[in-house]
């Protein structure tokens, strides 16, 4: 393999009014592991998402092996020799494993698709990760079939089939269970000693303390520093990825009292994920649910809020329901936040307002009351400390966080008695997500019953006084008080008890 | 077992109009015993045939994640171009020039509605519905009225099966059948084919992982174009005269035809072999429909409520399978 | 490249409200309607315009809601329900005054009735709008004919002439009355009841609006049940102005109806318009018909020139996303 290097240089991205990339910089060579680190919404998916060809940059430089490039579509990065692994996954449902590892670049035979050959390419891929993957995984398995791991491997193997030089991998990690990751590992110094370059993309410091060579970080758009990872240590990282870190205290709630009314009691809850789950939740209890990802948690609150079918007992307030549409859950005063707010929380192209409103407009007569619905409106704006320039903005035009306590908003405004959060404070940056922690532990300490799944194990530590682990759709383990460590989450979140 | 019907069929998504071809063949038998002599089956494949040849280029629009309203137009407007372009006297070099003519303005068509897919970015819905205007107005320019005659050797090569031995004729639309055939199969082997179902299943991952995404859908409104072209080709031949209307009802069936056959209305997943199917069919229909002898003010709705029944089944199957479930 | 679509969406700054943008142009065009053909241009005509602008404003209300409904939500049975509800009440009050009202009754009913099983087709059965809409107009032509047998027989109504065509208050006819009265109740419908605000969630994110709370199968059908309603009653009114009718009464308005809601600046995707948009999009476009008519244009070239204008007007207002960003 050729040596590459690659200069990234004073590149900017803004979409209209937003600047996603203000300044973004990097520097890749073979055999080197980069790591580029930044909170949400520092510029990350930007910067890697030019290098690939998937977005123009407004401004900047990029030079490969000292000559200036640019790209103007996915394909010329790929003839470069550039290629990528993302986490929001580019596989097309409707074809095969095969099919989509070598889209663009079938191995032909007189101008056909030579599908033979296809398929002993991808046995040879797929081989790299054998033994970990279920066998269901073959060249002619059908993408929709798969799990997320598997998608992901799928994934890797397609940036891989293009012989890349240069390999980017964007949370790549995420899907994947410890075993694979390792493998991965193994794979990555493998294509160091061959001469690739990697940029590997991530917020986890465990992980890139075991495999990157150096790392430069981005904070608001801006290539603030690049240090050697040999000598650098997580908190210098931290420090120059958030300005003024956000603590999140360890002090635990006390225990909730047992003479307090159980708000929600699960027994044997079954969906095509869950394997049967019961648990119960009282008023003024935060529970948080924990676990890998895909594990049956959104399963879990989306079958509680009845927004997905599931057979078990479910029991709320007293009285034993089993909602069929959100709705119902709504009028028994349970509220879900799900958890990806542009898919399922949020009007994007509506204002503020009727979003916050949404789930309340029967309660301002027939013709809308505006007047007051505006008011209301504005009070919960106000006590989120909601920064917007009026109710009537697009709900698109605010930060992650904020429109994130819209959508908390929406639900706060009809003062649930139980509350249901999947992952809330994914994507949201620091600032945001200390206010948003403060407003869980008003609600909490209100009496509000809250049930709460988040994939950052900080947070179940620094605000649960239980949580419930999930793993492969059922509880594998109940942890609370001293049992309460990073340790014994992580464990049991790999199923070992 | 259940699953596994499920999976075969998921896979095989023309299967279900395999059956519902069959059950329409047995029903037309019924009221026309001689269905299948070679003089009746030659007649009923000839008139088939350029809604068969609409439904293919329908297909490969569909398959993208597209439609194309202009079908009709265009056959309307190609066929209006040869009847008037062949005059009864026709030498070959005319036929010829005729061919071209009609030919390169059903392509310039299927370039202006993939230009305004793709480049202008328009919805594909309304905007094949505008140019479907534009084309019918062309249509009414060239030829105002019904008319022309073709030469009677042209309409009489297409018209008779082909005599291969002396007990066995085939009829033309066998040959155009096949042909079809032939070409899916070839295509379904090249990259084309990759990239015609990726940019229908999901368009951003197909453009992320270097799929033209713009060149094949326009590509896919060209070829619905041709084979609107090649439909006009088969009717002027067959009916020997021109109608500048004469595909204003053939583009909904079209559309018709496609599902019937299976394939997915949102793109990512098909066949033009069920789109064949489907055409078929819906010819049956109409056949069944004559000989139920039924009075001609009750047949424009029998034969509406029909169509809107076979395009309610995949939705009724798939109600059925979530009740059961 | 600062396009029209650039101004109408929301940068946070002051954006142009695309009704008024669609005024504007309407005025404009008759102005210069009177450079084109001489004596356009004047109070008698403008009223005219307006007066049967009005007609297609009141057809298109039904389309304007489904379409913000969104999941590419389109109405194509609106011109066959046309025919219908003016037939209906054709023959029903057959030159009575007395039985406006219970015609009138009768032609929501089955409007709202025929919605009804597109809004159960598309929400139950997951068919796609177009394909069942279309194939609706089919049934919906078909029931024209079974139940007039192709006699028209039947009277209009003198009082309903009296108060639509002619004028009512003042210089102006009742039909125009009537347009300003639907509009405000289309206004109050759209942004003062829980349904509008329903109706704009489920046209942006249905699974947002589902996860809010929101019934969407139930919207959705009560959306089609409306649109079959209004274009049933916007037969009705158009009986009150042709004082006849024919079988293909309604089907000319069909595709103005959707232009006119495009222009008037609701996106096609759904989840954003007005129905004062809609209304001025029908003045632009009547503004087109009639001069059109006053410039004596072939019907050749009235379609192509309508297609033309709504291609054109599409690429100021009806863009999408670029594939590449």
């Amino acid at each position: 393999m050729k040596d590459i290097s690659l200069q990234v240089e004073q590149t900017v991205k803004t979409y209209g009014g937003v600047v996603a990339l203000a300044d973004g910089n990097l520097s890749v060579r073979s055999g080197q592991v980069t790591a580029l680190l930044g909170a949400n919404g520092s510029g990350k998916s930007t910067l890697s998402k030019i290098l690939t060809g998937v977005i123009a940059p407004n401004s900047g430089r990029i030079l490969i092996d000292g000559k200036p490039a640019s790209f103007n579509a996915p394909d010329q990065a790929r003839r470069a020799g550039i290629s990528a692994v993302y986490q929001e996954l580019s596989l097309i449902p409707d074809l095969t494993v095969a099919e989509n590892i070598w889209l663009g670049h079938e191995p032909l035979r007189a101008g056909f698709v030579h599908r033979a050959e296809m398929r002993a390419r991808t046995r040879k891929l797929l081989a790299l990760f054998g033994g970990l993957v279920k066998p269901n995984l073959q060249p002619d398995a059908a993408i929709d079939s798969l799990t997320p791991d598997e998608r992901q491997i799928v994934e890797i193997l397609k940036a891989l089939s293009f012989d890349p030089r240069l390999i980017i991998l964007d949370e790549a990690t995420a899907s994947l269970d410890s075993q694979q990751v390792n493998r991965l590992f193994e794979l990555v110094r493998d294509w160091k000693t061959q001469g690739m370059a990697v940029v590997f993309v991530s917020h986890r410091m465990e992980e890139i303390f075991r495999i990157a060579d150096k790392a430069s970080v981005l904070r608001n758009g801006h290539t603030v520093g690049e240090r050697d990872i040999a000598a650098t240590n997580e908190r210098e990282l931290v420090d120059l990825m958030i300005e003024g870190a956000a603590v999140l205290g360890r002090e635990r709630a006390p225990d909730v009292p047992a003479d307090q009314p159980v708000r929600l009691r699960v027994q044997d809850l079954k969906t095509p994920v869950l394997r049967g789950v019961s648990l119960d939740l009282r008023d003024g209890e935060l529970l948080g649910l924990g676990g890998l990802q895909g594990q049956g948690q959104a399963d879990l609150l989306m079958a509680v809020f009845g927004a997905i079918r599931s057979s078990g007992r479910i029991t709320v307030s007293g009285q034993e329901r089993h909602f069929s549409h959100p709705r119902q859950a709504m009028q028994a005063e349970v509220a879900l936040v799900p958890g990806d707010r542009g898919s399922e929380g949020l009007l994007l192209i509506r204002s503020i307002l009727e979003n916050l409103l949404l789930a309340s407009w029967n309660r301002y007569n027939t013709p809308i009351r505006m007047p007051k619905a505006r008011a209301d409106g504005s009070t919960v704006g106000d006590d989120l400390k909601l920064v917007m320039a009026s109710l009537d903005a697009p709900v698109s035009s605010l930060s992650g966080g904020n429109a994130q306590k819209v959508v908390i908003g929406k639900w706060l405004l009809r003062s649930p008695k139980l509350l249901l959060l999947n992952d809330p404070t994914k994507g949201i940056d620091v600032g945001a997500k200390a206010e948003f922690y403060n407003l869980l532990k008003q609600l909490r300490d209100a009496g509000t019953a809250i049930l709460f799944y988040s994939s950052d194990d900080d947070e179940l530590l620094g605000l649960c006084n239980r949580v419930l682990v999930l793993h492969d759709g059922a509880v594998s383990a109940e942890l609370r008080g001293d049992g309460l460590t990073r340790e014994n989450l992580v464990a049991a979140s790999m199923g070992a008890a | 077992m259940n699953a596994r019907l499920a999976g075969l069929l998921n896979r095989n998504p023309y299967l279900l109009s395999l059956v519902l071809l069959v059950l329409m063949i047995v029903i037309n038998r019924a009221l026309q015993d001689n269905l299948f002599e070679i003089g009746p089956l030659n007649g009923n494949l000839r008139v088939f045939t350029p809604a068969i040849l609409l439904a293919v280029g329908q297909t490969f629009v569909i398959i993208a994640g597209g439609v194309d309203l202009s079908v009709g137009a265009i056959l309307s407007m190609t066929n209006a171009i040869l009847a008037t372009q062949i005059p009864q006297e026709a030498t070959a070099g005319v036929v010829v020039g005729a061919l071209a003519l009609a030919f390169g303005a059903g392509l310039l068509a299927g370039a202006l509605n993939g230009f305004g897919v793709t480049v202008l970015r328009l919805q594909p819905i309304v905007t094949t519905y505008a140019t479907g205007f534009i084309f019918s107005g062309v249509a009414l320019y060239v030829l105002p009225e019904p008319g022309g005659r073709l030469p009677r050797d042209l309409t009489t090569f297409w018209r008779n099966p082909l005599e291969v031995s002396p007990d066995l004729h085939i009829p033309m639309a066998i040959f155009v059948i096949a042909l079809l055939v032939i070409f899916w199969i070839v295509l379904t082997n090249t990259r084309y084919r990759q990239f015609l179902f990726a940019t229908g299943s999901q368009a951003d991952a197909a453009y992320s992982t270097g799929v033209r995404v713009n060149r094949v859908k326009f590509s896919t409104y060209l070829l619905s174009a041709l084979f609107a072209t090649l439909a006009a080709l088969a009717l002027t031949l067959g009916s020997g005269t021109g109608n500048p209307r004469a595909g204003d009802q053939s583009t909904l069936p079209s559309i018709v035809a496609v599902v019937l056959g299976g394939t997915r209305l949102s793109g990512g997943q098909g066949n033009i072999v069920g789109s064949i199917i489907g055409a078929v069919i819906l010819g049956l229909i109409g056949n069944i429909i004559s000989f139920a002898d039924l009075d001609s003010w009750v047949r424009p709705l029998v034969d509406a409520l029909i169509i809107i029944g076979a395009l309610a089944i995949p939705g009724l199957i798939r109600l059925a399978r979530r009740l059961l479930l | 490249m600062t396009t029209l679509n650039n101004i109408f969406q929301n940068r946070g700054r002051a954006a142009i409200p695309p009704p008024l943008v669609a005024l504007v142009l309407g005025i404009v065009l008759f102005g210069v309607g009177g450079l084109l053909a001489p004596g356009f241009t004047n109070p008698t005509q403008a009223v005219n315009i307006v007066r049967l602008a009005a007609f297609l404003g009141i057809i298109a209300a039904g389309q304007t809601l489904v379409i913000i409904s969104g999941g590419e939500g389109i109405d194509l049975s609106a011109g066959a329900l046309v025919t219908l509800g003016a037939i209906l009440t054709y023959r029903i009050t057959d030159g009575q005054d007395s039985l406006i009202l219970p015609a009138l009754g009768i032609v929501l009913l089955v409007g709202a009735a025929i919605g009804l099983l597109n809004g159960v087709g598309i929400a139950l059965l997951g068919m796609p709008p177009l394909v069942i809409t279309l194939g609706m107009a089919g049934v919906v032509t078909g029931l024209v004919y079974f139940y007039t047998r192709g006699e028209l027989i039947g009277k209009t109504p003198p009082a309903m002439g009296r108060l639509l065509s002619q004028a009512l208050i003042g210089p102006i006819p009742g039909v125009i009355v009537l347009w300003l009265l639907l509009g405000a109740a289309m206004w109050l419908l759209l942004e003062r009841t829980p349904f509008g605000k329903h109706l704009f969630a489920i046209g942006v994110n249905r699974t947002a609006a589902r996860l809010s709370g929101v019934r969407v199968n139930r919207v959705v059908i009560l959306t089609y049940m409306a649109s079959g309603a209004l274009a049933a009653f916007g037969g009705f009114v158009l009986l009150g102005f042709t004082q006849t009718v024919f079988l293909n009464l309604g089907q000319p308005f069909l595709f103005p109806s959707i232009a006119a809601v495009v222009v008037g600046g609701t996106v096609l995707a759904g989840g954003k318009g007005s129905y004062w948009g809609t209304m001025a999009g029908a003045l632009v476009l009547q503004v087109i018909d009639s001069l059109l008519l006053a410039l004596q244009v072939e019907e050749a070239f009235q379609l192509m020139i309508l297609g033309a204008i709504l291609l054109v007007l599409l690429t100021m207002y009806g863009r999408q996303r670029a594939v590449r960003q």
